[in-house]
């Protein structure tokens, strides 16, 4: 009998490994660092998903309850992995709560760290209450608070979303588009407008990425049925007259400064590097991107497969991605890591 | 802020001062010129509202300013000026001093549609250009055009008799515009017509243009053709804020503008 599969990370990505490993009749380790199951879209509490439009809570929910109810699958809370060793086949780790578990192979699904805005100081956040990022507005939806100026509670008039908030950025070393936010801030001004029909929401873009299907769906559609407004805009500074918050830069399109005042200001932050990496790194012995982010071995040979046999990694620890593609991936990641424990040759395309 | 591109400078935006004194250093002359801020510092979100509840104005929200209206126009290509996507944004965003700039360009539009066949979202500027110069009238930034003078003429022959009578048109035009009834060209072609026109239908047409009779059974009609268009125009004001009085007004200022000028 094989080995089971280590999962670390349970995300999206995670739990759907975890799933795709149970239902070929395969056992699984899933650990998981926090306190709760779900990553990002539960723990930070996200609204409705792009592009189903389901609650995150109902969703990923799901998946966290699928889970829980399979006893192929070994579950840890609060825990991480200290060593890694071994070969395919025939892996052993440590973990943090003591456990040693033999493993036949792993799937990193280790995701992302929300970018903070502390880094990009002249956007004002931590300066002005009232400069927020999206996942404090995906907060203000999914609790049903509704959308509010946290200084005094009251409703915007005025709404500016930052686009590429800690991405596309040299001057902080985030090089890379997060894929996700275009759509998510679109989706949220959306969100935004139904809740407050008296609000005018402008989002400030260099460039708008809502790649594929989510032109219409998302980009158009907040332009055409919510008369969302998007202005051709790098924003310089965001500063406070002390009674609103001022928004300055220039209006590419005229050619001229704009100095616009705002109740609200929405970062949309972007997907960073799990700041853990350098760590899950050195324990499994993977390389890393340039950027950061876990490296893949192969583009279309064998899917996750990173610079250590028996190592796979899929979902937003290989870069932005959005939930969607990190569940196919993490199912590309789980056939080819079972094929991995039981012994099965695995050959790259190239 | 170092002015990088002098060709933003607007000579109406430079002032000096003959005589200025600022604590007690003498800056007169061009000691003292001043540029005026570019700055823009609020939008307008109710210029855009008012612009889509005009006929034709109704997609205006959707330009993402891809440029391709302009690019097609058969007008931006004999004046550069006339520009469908740059006043579009400055509608969307509510710059009316921006967009005033260019009042007595805007009707310039021949509604060849050409834009409206390269708008990749639909807009429809020819829409859009014939609501912003509707609005310009409305709001009384600019006199009535002779194409509204023409299409009230027009409808008020219609809502009366059900029908319109050409000659009727064209001297009413001619006089409300301030235009001598003879012309060369229209002695021309009223000589043209006359020599082609067979007796019978000459009769015809001089009686009609004695007696403009009504279209039968048109009263009703022409009475709810009536209410439905005052129901319209009124929808229209208060759109735009402004009641009949205020229009008038703003008109007549207009008018002594132009008489000073
Ligand atoms: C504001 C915002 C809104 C978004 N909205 C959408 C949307 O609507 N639709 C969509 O498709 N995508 C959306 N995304 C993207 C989405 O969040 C990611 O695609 C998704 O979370 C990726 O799943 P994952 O499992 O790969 O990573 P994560 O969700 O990051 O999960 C990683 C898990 O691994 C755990 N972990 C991390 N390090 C360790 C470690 N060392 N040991 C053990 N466990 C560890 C974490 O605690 C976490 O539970 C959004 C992103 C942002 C920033
Ligand atoms: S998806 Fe859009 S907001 Fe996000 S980094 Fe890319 S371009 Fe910027
Ligand atoms: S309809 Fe008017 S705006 Fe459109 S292309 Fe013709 S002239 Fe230009
Ligand atoms: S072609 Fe259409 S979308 Fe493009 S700038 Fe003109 S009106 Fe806007």
């Amino acid at each position: 009998m094989s080995k089971p599969i280590l999962i670390v990370g349970g995300g999206p990505a995670g739990l759907a490994a975890a799933h795709a490993v149970a239902s070929i009749g395969h056992r699984s380790v899933l650990v998981e660092k926090a306190e709760i199951f779900g990553g990002a879209p539960i723990q930070s509490g996200y609204a409705k998903l792009v592009p189903s439009g389901l609650w995150a809570k109902d969703a990923i929910g799901g998946m966290v309850r699928r889970v829980e109810n399979n006893s192929q699958i070994d579950r840890k809370l609060n825990t991480v992995v200290k060593t890694f060793d071994g070969t395919p086949g025939n892996f052993v780790a440590e973990l943090s709560d003591g456990t040693r578990v033999e493993a036949g192979s792993a799937i990193l699904t280790t995701g992302f760290t929300h970018f903070d805005s502390v880094n990009k100081p002249e956007w004002g956040f931590g300066l002005f209450p009232d400069v927020v990022t999206t996942t404090q507005v995906e907060q203000m939806i999914s609790s049903g608070k509704g959308v509010r100026c946290p200084s005094d509670n009251r409703k915007p008039k005025r709404v500016a979303i930052l686009l590429c908030v800690g991405s596309r950025d040299r001057q902080i070393g985030r090089e890379w588009c997060s894929k996700i936010c275009c759509t998510v801030s679109a989706n949220m001004a959306m969100e935004i407008r139904e809740e407050l029909p008296e609000t005018h929401v402008y989002i400030y873009y260099m460039d708008i990425r809502t790649f594929g299907l989510y032109e219409t769906d998302y980009y158009w559609k907040s332009q055409e049925e919510f008369k969302v407004k998007y202005i051709k805009a790098r924003i310089a500074e965001v500063t406070s007259d002390g009674k609103q918050l001022i928004v300055k830069g220039e209006d590419t399109l005229v050619k001229r400064p704009i100095t616009i005042p705002f109740d609200l200001v929405v970062h949309a932050i972007g997907m960073d590097p799990n700041v853990d990496n350098m760590t899950l790194s050195a324990v499994f012995g993977v390389d890393l991107h340039k950027q950061g982010f876990i490296a893949r071995k192969d583009t279309y040979g064998v899917m996750g497969a990173t610079s250590r046999d028996g190592v796979f990694v899929a979902g937003a620890a290989i870069g932005p991605e959005t939930i969607d593609d990190s569940i196919a991936q993490a199912n590309a990641a789980a056939l080819n890591a079972i094929a991995a424990a039981t012994g099965n040759n695995l050959q790259a395309a190239e | 802020m170092p002015i990088h591109e002098k060709s933003l400078i607007r000579p109406e935006n430079i002032t000096t001062h003959d005589e200025l004194v600022i604590e007690g250093v003498d800056v007169s002359g061009h000691w003292s010129t001043f540029i005026e801020s570019r700055v823009i510092s609020d939008y307008n979100e109710a210029m855009e509202e008012e612009i889509a509840a005009l006929p034709g104005g109704e997609n205006i929200h959707r330009c993402w300013q891809c440029g391709s209206c302009t690019n097609s126009c058969t007008v931006h290509a004999i004046e550069p000026r006339f520009n469908p996507r740059y006043w579009i944004y400055l509608i969307r965003t509510g710059m009316e001093s921006e967009l005033l700039r260019d009042k007595d360009l805007i009707w310039k539009c021949v509604s060849c549609n050409k834009c409206t066949y390269a708008c990749p979202r639909d807009v429809v500027p020819e829409g859009v250009m014939k609501a912003t110069a509707h609005w310009l009238e409305m709001k009384g930034h600019v006199p009535e055009s002779p194409s509204m003078t023409f299409d009230k003429i027009f409808t008020e022959q219609i809502v009366e008799h059900g029908k319109i009578e050409d000659t009727k048109v064209l001297m009413q035009f001619l006089k409300r515009t301030n235009q001598p009834l003879l012309q060369d060209w229209l002695k021309q072609i009223v000589w043209n017509i006359g020599m082609r026109t067979p007796v019978k239908w000459g009769l015809k047409s001089a009686w009609n243009f004695v007696f403009h009779p009504r279209t039968r059974g048109w009263k009703k009609a022409g009475a709810a053709i009536q209410d439905y268009i005052i129901e319209v125009e009124q929808h229209h004001k208060s759109a735009l804020g402004v009641d009949k009085s205020t229009a008038a007004n703003s008109n007549a200022q207009q008018h002594n503008l132009h008489a000073a000028e």
